[in-house]
C-alpha cells in the first residue's frame, strides 16, 4: 500500500472531526474524496501533510508501510507528500522563484541527492511552468501575493510539477478554476500519473473526475467514510445529492 | 539611577575631553566655532536625558556609566587598507565613496570619481582641500539640539562628508559614505557630521553606512544635516551595520523645499545599542518624504527608531513605513510623531509600525502619535505586534523546507519589503545578507514547534 489510513481519530482543540476514518490507497491510483462541506475532508489533508493543531487519538496512518505520525512536515514532504492548499498561503517578500529552489533542494538534500545550482534549476523550472501554462512573470513576484484565485491554482501545480510526489493530495484545486485552467490543472495531474505515484483528489465537482479518471471514488461525511465506489458513484451523487448517504450513516 | 549632577558629569566629561583633544589636534576652523560655541553652550544647558523625558522614556543610557569614552586620537587606523575593509565593500561599489575611519576622513580609502559639474564634494576637516563657502554657510542651517547628544555633536565635530548639487545637476549613481570603525582599547566616541544639500531641481543618491571592523565597543554619535531645495529629490539610503558592542546614535534632520521629494530607507541591524532620530520638516508645499526602516534587535540588542515629522504647510505627503523584528531579549522601541500644523491643509500621511516576535522574551515599545491641528487632512496609523504566522510557517515546511529554514525565509521576506525600498541593488542584497546572518547566529528560543 501507498497509503493506509486505519480507524483514524483526531481531534481539533478538543473537537472530534475525524471520526474512526479508513482509506487505503494503493501505488499508481487515483482516488476521489467527494463529501459535504465540513465533514472533515480538509482536516484529513491537513493532517496527512503533518499540520500542528490536530491531535490524533486513535487509529494508524502508514506511508510506504512507515507510520507518519508525529513526523514533522518537512520529512512528510521529503518523502514524497505534496498537499495542493484549498487556500494556498501568501507569503509577502519571499520571491517565488527563491522558494520553489529552496524546497526543491531542501528536499533533495534531505534525501541525499545533489542540490540544484541556479542554472540547473532555471532550466527545469522552465519546462514545469511550460507545463502549467504559467506566465514566467509570476516567479519574479513574491509566492502567491497578489494571485488571483486561478494563479494561486496554477502555483500549487507547479510545485507538484516540480516536486514530483509519491502522494499528491489535491484538496479542491478546482474549485474557483475557468475551463482552460481546469484542464491545466487535469494534465498536470495526468502527466504526474505513473505505477509508482498515487493521488487523493478532494473535489466538489463531478467535472474534474471526467479529466482525471479516478479508480475509486469516496464520501466523507461525519468524519468517516461513508461509502466507496468506483467513478461511477460520483455520477450518482452528482444526480442525489449526499441526503441519502448520511441517512444510512446514521443507521450504521 | 543615578543623581543629576552625577549623570551629568558623563556628557560634560566627554566634552572636556573632547575639547582638550581638539586644541591639540585640530586646525584653525573659524568658520565652525559658531557651531562648536553652540554646541558647547547646549551640552552645558542640557541635562543627560532621563525616563521623564518622554522621548527618552524608553531608551536606556545606562551605557555611559559603565564606559569612560574617550575622544578618538588618530592611531594605528590610519594605516588601514583597501583590503581590510574588503568585506564592508558594496558588491558593485560607487564611483564616489567617502570613507571615515573612526570618524575621520581617509583619503587613501576613498574613490573620487569625476563627478557631474556642479557636485560638490568636501569635508568637515577639510581633508578634501578647502570647503567653499556655500557649504560652510550652510553648515548648522538647521540642526536643532533636541537632545544633549545633538549639542555634543556640535561641540565636538570630529569630520564628516559634506556634499553640495547645484540647482538642477542630476548625479548618476550614489555616493557612499562609508563609516568604519575599529575597536581601540578603551571605547572611544567619534561625532560625525555630514551635511547634504541639494539645490533646485537637483537630484542625487546617497548611501550611508556605518560599519563596525571587528567586534570593538565604541560610540558613534552622528548627526545629518539634509537640505532640499524645490522639486530636488534625494534617495537616501542609510544603513547601521556596527559592530554587536556598539552604540550608535543618529540625529538625522531633514528639510524639504517645496515639491521636493525625499526617500529614506533606514536599515538599523547592528550595534548593542542603537538610535535613530529622524526628524523631515515641510517647508514648501507639494513635498512628498518617504521613509521606510527596518529595525533588528536580536538577543540583548537593543533599537530606537523616533520620528519627528512636521507638516507645517499644506498639501504634502509623507510615508513612514517601520518594521521590527526582535528576538531573545532584544527590545524595539518605535516613537512615530507626526504633527500637521494649523494651516497644513491637504496633508497626507500614512504612519506604520510592524513587529515580528520571534520570542516572548523580546519586547517592543511603538508609540504612534498624530497630532493633527488642521481640519482638512488624510491621516492614519497602524501598528502590530505578532508572531510569525502559522499558516505560512506550514505552506514553507509542507514543501520540504525545515521549520529553522522557512522561519528565516519570513522574517527576511518581511524585511525584504523594506529593502526593496532601496534604489541600490547592491544595497539590498547586502542588507539581506546581513540579516540572514545575524538571524542565523541568533540565540536559539525556547522554541515551540
Ligand atoms: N482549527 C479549528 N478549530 C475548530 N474547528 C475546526 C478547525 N479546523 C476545522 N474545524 C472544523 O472541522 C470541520 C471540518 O472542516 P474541514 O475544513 O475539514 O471541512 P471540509 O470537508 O474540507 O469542508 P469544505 O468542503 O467546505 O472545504 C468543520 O466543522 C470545521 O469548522
Ligand atoms: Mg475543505
Amino acid at each position: 500500500m501507498m497509503l493506509s489510513i486505519k480507524n483514524l481519530k483526531a481531534q481539533v482543540e478538543g473537537k472530534e472531526i475525524i471520526k474512526g476514518l479508513d482509506l487505503q490507497v494503493g501505488p499508481g491510483e487515483v482516488h476521489a474524496i467527494m463529501g459535504p462541506n465540513g465533514s472533515g475532508k480538509s482536516t484529513l489533508a491537513h493532517i496527512l501533510a503533518g499540520r500542528d493543531g490536530y491531535d490524533v487519538t486513535d487509529g494508524e496512518i502508514l506511508f510506504e508501510g512507515r507510520s507518519l505520525i508525529g513526523l514533522a512536515p518537512e520529512e512528510r514532504a521529503s518523502r514524497g507528500i505534496f498537499l495542493a492548499f484549498q487556500y494556498p498561503v501568501e507569503l509577502p517578500g519571499v520571491n517565488n522563484t527563491h522558494f520553489l529552489k529552496e524546497a526543491l533542494n531542501a528536499q533533495r538534500k534531505a534525501r541525499g541527492e545533489p542540490e540544484l545550482d541556479s542554472v540547473a534549476f532555471l532550466k527545469l523550472i522552465r519546462e514545469k511552468l511550460a507545463m502549467v501554462s504559467m506566465s514566467p512573470e509570476l516567479l519574479k513576484r513574491p509566492v502567491n501575493a497578489g494571485f488571483s484565485g486561478g494563479e494561486k491554482k496554477r502555483n500549487e501545480i507547479l510545485q507538484m510539477a516540480l516536486l514530483e510526489p509519491r502522494l499528491a493530495i489535491l484538496d479542491e484545486t478546482d474549485s474557483g478554476l475557468d475551463i482552460d485552467a481546469l484542464k491545466t490543472v487535469s494534465d498536470g495531474v495526468n502527466a504526474l500519473r505513473s505505477p509508482d505515484r498515487s493521488v487523493i483528489l478532494v473535489t466538489h465537482y463531478q467535472r474534474l473526475l471526467d479529466y482525471i479518471q479516478p479508480d475509486f471514488v469516496h464520501v466523507l461525511a461525519g468524519g468517516r467514510i461513508v461509502r466507496s465506489g468506483d467513478k461511477g458513484l460520483a455520477k450518482e451523487l452528482e444526480a442525489k445529492g449526499y441526503g441519502w448517504l448520511s441517512g444510512q450513516d446514521e443507521a450504521a | 539611577m543615578s543623581s543629576d549632577t552625577q549623570t551629568q558629569h558623563d556628557v560634560q566629561e566627554i566634552l572636556r575631553l573632547g575639547q582638550q583633544r581638539m586644541a591639540r589636534v585640530m586646525p584653525d576652523t573659524d568658520w565652525q566655532s559658531a557651531t562648536r560655541k553652540r554646541g558647547t553652550a547646549g551640552v552645558a544647558t542640557m541635562a543627560r536625558p532621563d525616563r521623564k523625558q518622554e522621548a527618552w522614556r524608553y531608551t536606556p543610557l545606562g551605557f555611559l556609566d559603565q564606559a569612560e569614552f574617550q575622544p578618538i586620537v588618530e592611531g594605528p587606523f590610519d594605516a588601514l587598507q583597501l583590503s581590510d575593509i574588503d568585506d564592508l565593500m558594496l558588491t558593485d561599489p560607487p564611483r564616489i565613496r567617502l570613507v571615515f575611519v573612526n570618524g575621520y576622513l581617509a583619503s587613501g580609502l576613498c574613490a573620487m570619481a569625476k563627478s557631474a559639474d556642479g557636485v560638490t564634494l568636501s569635508s568637515l576637516a577639510g581633508g578634501l582641500g578647502e570647503v567653499p563657502a556655500m557649504l560652510r554657510q550652510q553648515l548648522d542651517a538647521i540642526a536643532e539640539h533636541n537632545h544633549v547628544f545633538a549639542a555634543l555633536n556640535s561641540a565636538l565635530m570630529s569630520d564628516g562628508a559634506l556634499i553640495h548639487l547645484a540647482a538642477g545637476v542630476h548625479l548618476d549613481g550614489p555616493i557612499e559614505i562609508l563609516h568604519v570603525s575599529v575597536g581601540l582599547e578603551q571605547p572611544g566616541i567619534c561625532h560625525p557630521r555630514h551635511l547634504i544639500v541639494l539645490e533646485d531641481g537637483a537630484r542625487a543618491e546617497v548611501i550611508e553606512r556605518y560599519c563596525g571592523l571587528g567586534d570593538g565597543a565604541y560610540f558613534t554619535n552622528a548627526l545629518i544635516e539634509v537640505s532640499l531645495g524645490s522639486d530636488s529629490e534625494l534617495l537616501h539610503q542609510r544603513m547601521q551595520e556596527e559592530s554587536p558592542h556598539a552604540q550608535h546614535l543618529s540625529d538625522l534632520q531633514v528639510h524639504l523645499g517645496a515639491r521636493s521629494l525625499y526617500r529614506l530607507t533606514l536599515a538599523a541591524l547592528g550595534g548593542a545599542w542603537s538610535r535613530n532620530d529622524v526628524r523631515v520638516t515641510f517647508g514648501g508645499e507639494g513635498a512628498t518624504a518617504e521613509l521606510d526602516g527596518l529595525m533588528l534587535a536580536r538577543d540583548r540588542q537593543f533599537n530606537d527608531v523616533h520620528l519627528d515629522v512636521r507638516h507645517e504647510v499644506p498639501h504634502c505627503t509623507s510615508r513612514e513605513t517601520f518594521k521590527g523584528i526582535l528576538d531573545g531579549s532584544g527590545r524595539v522601541v518605535f516613537d512615530g510623531h507626526i504633527v500637521v500644523a494649523r494651516d497644513a491643509q491637504k496633508t497626507d500621511a500614512v504612519l506604520s509600525n510592524r513587529n515580528l516576535m520571534l520570542a516572548r522574551s523580546a519586547e517592543v515599545d511603538t508609540k504612534p502619535q498624530l497630532e493633527i491641528y488642521a481640519d482638512d487632512v488624510k491621516c492614519s496609523h497602524g501598528t502590530t505586534v505578532g508572531e510569525l504566522d502559522p499558516d505560512m510557517l506550514f505552506y514553507l515546511r509542507s514543501r520540504g523546507i525545515p521549520a529553522d529554514q522557512a522561519k528565516q525565509m519570513l522574517c527576511q521576506g518581511f524585511a525584504q519589503e523594506v529593502f526593496d525600498t532601496m534604489a541600490s541593488q547592491a544595497l539590498r542584497a547586502r542588507a539581506g545578507q546581513l540579516l540572514a546572518s545575524r538571524l542565523l547566529t541568533s540565540t536559539p528560543e525556547q522554541g515551540e514547534r
